[in-house]
């Protein structure tokens, strides 16, 4: 696997721990269809909650909250709604992200959680 | 959960109400939507709103928000429906009834406080004459709404004070209205300052007792703008209906100070001559009161009469006559009224100097001819009074400066016009007017009468200077009030010959 995958990997499973210490319930991870791939997928506090994980290994060349533009906020919408309405959920629902720093020895430097970050 | 807030739209100076309606869904995902017309800064309200309750140490919430001002159909302008917006918010956090007789009003600051917002007065006036008991409006516009007795104006300064009130956790008290006693005067010159030009000042003495228009030709440094100025030192003060009626145009315009309550003294407004018809006359795709309408009430200077575009002098006509205008866009059609005393200078000719004792004048007929044609005869015909004002004769001045207490101050001036427009008050009683310059065709004949030497005079000149029948009318009005000023009831001989001296002398030239 190229290095930017495994880094990709690694920022997704620091991510879930941390949202796991949060008292999210994991409901899916890397959650795929034939379109749509979603990161994380969990409920806090009777909301359904879609995360995506954007991960870096340095901030030099920009910050991981850099990479989501807005094409990435409509993609990640789509996909959002998409799993609403192939699971039939009638309740709320958002979107946030969740943005990691791991250094060289792969420990996370920096764990970013932001709520609600597309609106409709 | 739906929750209705009640406030309203200003269109000139009437208000439309609006409910502001506001949905928060528990479905969906999060977001915050106004539907119902609105235009930017309403739009833009979404922003403050938002900022304002998390600055609050309040929670917004987390849900599909959707607000809705009702009626969908009129374009909802300004920014004072950040408060009603965050009232109804802030009830599906906090779960407090929203009052129903009460109306809401105000533009937030991203900290949550409230800022001093234009149209308090017609707010409450509205809120009163709907039978609503309550209205809460922001601190610093509290005064101006607090002039309208008969409802209860809550002064809010930030929402967690307002939110603490909605919950019974605190209380507030309507505000007191305190009848200002004290008045600022904010007086340029005095009349005693002004050397000489005893002539002038009896024309503009005239002028504002009878709240006539006034005209003064003369070469430059003579004291035009002097008198002109001095004028608001001897107008009378606003009676109560001239006061409510001001400070409501003021209020629409946005033209109050913060903390700002009843207007007392009558506005003075000096437009420079490059002022646009607009700026003058009003308008906008959403009509604005113009020059002409802030000094409703008071005075209108227009210095450099003839500097004035003529496309801005023409657009005078209406107003100067009616009084009121209507200002008649695509989207919506207002009134505002502009009951004003119109006072213009000019030079008498480009050079300023013709009929000047001293100085020759260099312009060449042709020039003078140009000159004064600039302002049209429609627009001098409108105008009651014409006086020249010589220049000032410098050996008389310098001994005059010794002795200066030879003339009469404003106050002693203000003191004989009070009275005589006191007696005006009483004659148009039930007559919608306050003053003689005010008087239509049907008044004058009710209340300007002549003695027959009068008459015969007026006729006479009528026919001698070939006058317009409106100048005819506006002879007789200026009788009145110089009879006014003598205190006598029938208009004689001599005040019609000074009415006289006051007449256009514009033919002359010709």
């Amino acid at each position: 696997m190229a290095e930017h995958n495994t880094t990709g990997k690694e920022g997704e499973e620091i991510a879930r721990r941390y949202l796991e210490n949060k008292r999210y319930s994991i409901l899916e991870q890397n959650y795929r269809t034939k379109r749509a791939e979603i990161d994380i997928i969990a409920k806090h506090k009777g909301i359904l909650v879609f995360v995506e994980v954007r991960t870096k290994q340095n901030e030099r060349y920009g910050t991981p909250e850099e990479t989501i533009n807005y094409a990435k906020r409509a993609r990640i919408r789509r996909n959002a709604i998409a799993y609403v309405h192939r699971a039939r959920y009638n309740g709320l629902w958002r979107i946030d992200a969740v943005c990691v720093v791991i250094n060289q020895t792969k420990g996370a430097q920096r764990v970013s959680h932001y709520e609600n970050i597309v609106e409709g | 959960m739906l929750i209705k807030v009640q406030s309203a739209a200003n269109s000139g100076l009437e208000a439309i109400g609006v409910d502001v309606e506001v949905s928060v869904s528990n479905r969906g995902l999060p977001g915050f939507d106004i539907v119902g017309l609105a235009g930017k800064a309403v739009e833009e309200s979404k922003e403050r709103v938002r900022a304002a309750i998390g600055n609050s140490r309040m929670e917004f919430p987390q849900r599909k928000i959707t607000v809705n001002l009702a009626p969908a159909d009129i374009l909802k302008e300004g920014s004072f429906y950040d408060l009603p917006i965050a009232v109804g918010i802030m009830a599906s956090v906090l779960q407090y009834e929203v009052p129903k007789d009460s109306l809401f009003f105000g533009e937030l600051s991203l900290d949550g406080s409230l800022r001093h917002t234009k149209g308090a007065v017609l707010m409450a006036l509205f809120a009163k004459e709907q039978g609503l008991g309550n209205i809460f409006v922001p601190f610093p516009s509290a005064n101006e709404a607090a002039i309208i007795k008969g409802v209860n104006v809550y002064a809010i300064e930030n929402l967690s004070q307002l939110a603490g009130f909605l919950l019974g956790k605190t209380a507030l008290q309507p505000i007191v209205y305190e009848e200002h006693v004290e008045h600022v005067e904010d007086i340029e010159f005095d009349m005693a300052e002004v050397l000489g030009q005893e002539y002038a000042k009896r024309a503009i003495e005239i002028a504002a007792a009878g709240a006539h228009n006034i005209l003064m030709i003369g070469s430059p440094g003579s004291g035009k703008t002097m008198l002109a100025r001095a004028l608001p030192g001897i107008l009378p003060r606003l009676n109560e209906g001239e006061s409510l009626e001001v400070t409501k145009l003021y209020s629409v315009a946005g033209s109050m100070p913060p903390q700002g309550s009843l207007i007392t003294t009558r506005p003075f407004r000096s437009p420079h001559h490059t002022i646009s018809q607009i700026g003058l006359i009003g308008g906008g795709s959403k009509p604005q009161p113009g020059e002409v309408s802030l000094a409703h009430r008071g005075v209108l200077f227009l210095d450099e009469f003839n500097e004035f575009p003529r496309s801005v002098l023409e657009s005078l006509r209406q107003p100067v006559e009616d009084g009121v205008l209507t200002i008649s866009r695509a989207r919506e059609r207002v009134t505002y009224p502009c009951r004003f005393m119109l006072v213009a200078s000019s030079n008498p000719c480009p050079c300023g100097y013709l009929g000047h004792s001293k100085k020759p004048c260099i312009c060449s007929p042709r020039e003078v001819k140009k000159y004064r044609k600039r302002a049209s005869g429609p627009i001098l015909d409108r105008i009651d009074l014409h006086v020249d004002v010589p220049e000032v004769d410098i050996a008389k001045f310098a001994e005059n400066q010794k002795a200066s207490s030879l003339s009469e101050p404003s106050s002693a001036i203000r003191e004989r016009i009070a009275v005589v427009r006191q007696k005006q008050a009483v004659r148009f009683k039930g007559e919608h007017i306050f003053t003689n310059g005010e008087m239509k065709n049907s008044h004058i004949k009710k209340y300007a009468k002549l003695s027959r030497e009068a008459e015969l005079i007026l006729t006479r000149a009528g026919i001698q200077y070939q006058l317009s029948a409106r100048s005819y009318m506006k002879l007789i009005k200026i009788s009145r009030t110089i009879a006014d000023l003598a205190d006598v009831e029938y208009i004689e001989r001599n005040h019609a010959l000074e009415a006289l001296q006051y007449r256009s002398k514009a033919y002359e030239l010709d």
